[in-house]
């Protein structure tokens, strides 16, 4: 288990996650004990819009486990998004309750990294100075106590971790597209997240790319052990990533089932041809057309 | 004119070669990589100085083109030589002009800081008004209509009414570079800042950014490129602008140097003067595409 596991505030954001590159080898996974890292509670959000009212989530209640991956699966307008940034802190829930780590959410925080289908990068830095930024914005707020040796080293390590170690004076457009995501994989893992939240991250990738940034992601999750939240609309990448898959939809929207992925660890692309993997498919797209 | 290009996901191409994305590459030390990155870059460097190269050729044509239709025409009035036009820009640059008493370089002088003091004022005054619009909905709503009112009105059509206004000093000249520069950086500043996605800031702040940091660091950071876009649109109208209004109402400057040298029939130091106006304006504009390949390092290729 983690050294400040969820059950403990990790209000502490330096402290909170596991030191990046620590963990070597396959960790135990940490399912099926009782601490849930992120818990939802009937939440609802009801965005009012020049005098309409669009319900985007009701009633979603989800118990996430620390170390767990669970993805989000559902047709667009389901309130997946919605759902995912509710998490973040970047939008305030109206009914319900949120809480990470035993702690309710109120805004964003460097616990709860991010990541979007755009990588984000910030196209005027160099990765390793995209990687630097977190730390070098949470030194500005007083919260990161690391000192330039010891984040430098830190970067450097996370650079190689993600294949860019040849790369950290490269700006963003000099990067292909997988490069890209890797290196804000990087810049939001150098914070040390104990929740990673992805919003569809690899939609926009060709399919090729798409399957190597899966592998990129689990044995990074492997490797970190963390906890993702990974919103997506494609059946085939949520069975391939998640432990459990919360398919979403209906009217009005929310979580209308919950579906283990029995399958086993580490998986690779080739596994989405067994007979274990079409089984879940076949289950999931059962849900999402009841 | 956007500040904001990213760079497409998919389809950069650039560094993608077989193997880049595969798993077994994040362990290696990546100098396959990373010697590819350093040609492409040199690459980059040596398709710069082709452009130069290319554009330095045009321009020597268009001298030479000059000379010879200066050459048969025989015409120091209608078409003077390059050689005239530069000996009379030789001559008069230290030396005053008779009509005026004043040399070439202080009209020089004398337009540049109508135009720096314009443009510093206006671009400053701009960048407020257009952040404000960005940040605040109602100023938006306030303050739009008046600059699509302002912005297609050539700032020559002002120029009698500050002469009424502010009379024939430095002024007036000064405020209709102001009036023209507003309206392009406020347009310009709203773009830059409506395109900055709201994701980035997000991002930031899952960061652990401040707002306040995220706001300086992020927000207009990202809106940089297009606003120093909207100061090389701006400067290029305040040149046109400044050069009219010397034309019209003043006793010194470029503009009012060209046309007494017209008065006198002296073409050659017309054509000085206007290859002066070139030379200050292309200096200028140089020095903000410097700033922004500083701002947008995928400019730099």
């Amino acid at each position: 288990m983690r050294g400040a596991g969820p059950a403990a505030p990790s209000v502490g954001r330096v402290a909170a996650g596991p030191h990046p590159g620590a963990a070597e080898g396959r960790p135990e996974r940490p399912a099926a004990v009782g601490t849930a890292h992120v818990v939802l509670e009937a939440v609802g959000k009801t965005f009012r819009r020049a005098g309409r009212r669009t319900v985007a989530i009701s009633g979603v209640s989800l118990r996430v486990a620390a170390g767990e991956l669970v993805c989000l699966l559902g047709p667009s307008g389901c309130g997946k998004s919605t759902l995912l940034r509710i998490v973040a802190g970047a939008l305030e829930c109206d009914e319900g309750s949120v809480l990470v780590g035993g702690q309710a959410v109120a805004g964003p925080a460097p616990d709860r990294g991010m990541l979007f289908q755009s990588p984000m990068l910030f196209p005027w830095l160099t990765t390793r100075k995209n990687v630097l930024f977190g730390p070098k914005a949470q030194r500005a707020a007083g919260a990161d106590e690391r000192d330039d040796p010891e984040l430098d080293a830190e970067t450097e390590a996370i650079l190689a971790t993600v294949g860019l170690a040849g790369f950290s004076d490269a700006f963003p457009h000099e990067l292909s597209g997988g490069m890209q995501h890797r290196a804000a994989f990087a810049r939001a893992m150098v914070t040390r997240p104990s929740l990673l939240l992805m919003d569809e991250p690899f939609g926009a990738l060709d399919a090729i790319t798409r399957v190597r940034m899966h592998e990129f992601l689990l044995r990074m999750w492997e490797r970190y052990r963390i906890t993702i939240i990974f919103v997506t609309h494609d059946i085939e990448e949520a069975v391939m990533l998640g432990d459990r898959v919360a398919v979403m939809g209906g009217r009005p929207p929310g979580i209308r089932e919950v579906i283990d992925v029995p399958l086993h660890r580490p998986r690779q692309a080739a596994d989405a041809d067994t007979a274990g993997f079409l089984a879940v498919k076949r289950r999931i797209r059962a849900a999402l057309t009841a | 004119m956007s500040g904001w290009r990213y760079a497409p996901l998919s389809a950069t191409g650039v560094l993608e070669a077989p193997g880049q994305d595969r798993p077994e590459a994040e362990g290696r030390d990546g100098l396959a990589e990373r010697a590819e990155l350093l040609a492409h870059r040199q690459a980059g460097r040596r398709a710069r100085i082709r452009r130069v190269a290319t554009g330095a050729a045009g321009l020597a044509a268009l001298l030479v083109l000059w000379q010879v239709g200066a050459v048969i025409l025989r015409d120091q009035v209608a078409l003077p030589s390059v050689s005239q036009t530069v000996a009379q820009f030789v001559h008069y640059l230290g030396r005053p002009y008779p009509a005026q008493g004043k040399p070439l370089w202080f009209d020089l002088y004398i337009s540049l800081r109508r135009i720096l003091i314009g443009f510093v004022v206006g671009v400053t005054t701009g960048v407020a008004v257009g952040a404000a619009m960005s940040g605040w909905r109602f100023a938006r709503h306030l303050i739009d209509p008046v600059i699509e009112v302002i912005r297609p009105l050539p700032p020559l059509a002002f120029i009698p009414l500050f002469i009424v206004w502010l009379g024939i000093g430095e002024l007036p000249k000064e405020v209709l570079i102001i009036v023209g520069v507003i309206p392009v950086m406020a347009v310009t500043t709203v773009a830059a800042l409506d395109e900055v996605p709201e994701d980035l800031r997000l991002c930031a702040r899952t960061l652990g950014a401040t707002r306040r940091y995220t706001l300086l660091h992020v927000q207009i950071r990202a809106a940089l490129p297009g606003i120093l876009t909207g100061m090389r649109i701006s400067m290029a109208g305040a040149w046109s602008s400044i050069v009219a209004v010397e034309l019209l109402a003043a006793t010194s400057g470029l503009g009012f140097m060209i046309m007494q040298a017209g008065d006198y029939l002296n073409t050659a130091l017309v054509f000085a003067g206007i290859i002066t106006i070139a030379g200050a304006g292309l200096v200028l504009d140089g020095c903000l595409r410097g700033l922004l390949i500083l701002a947008d390092p995928s400019r730099r290729r």
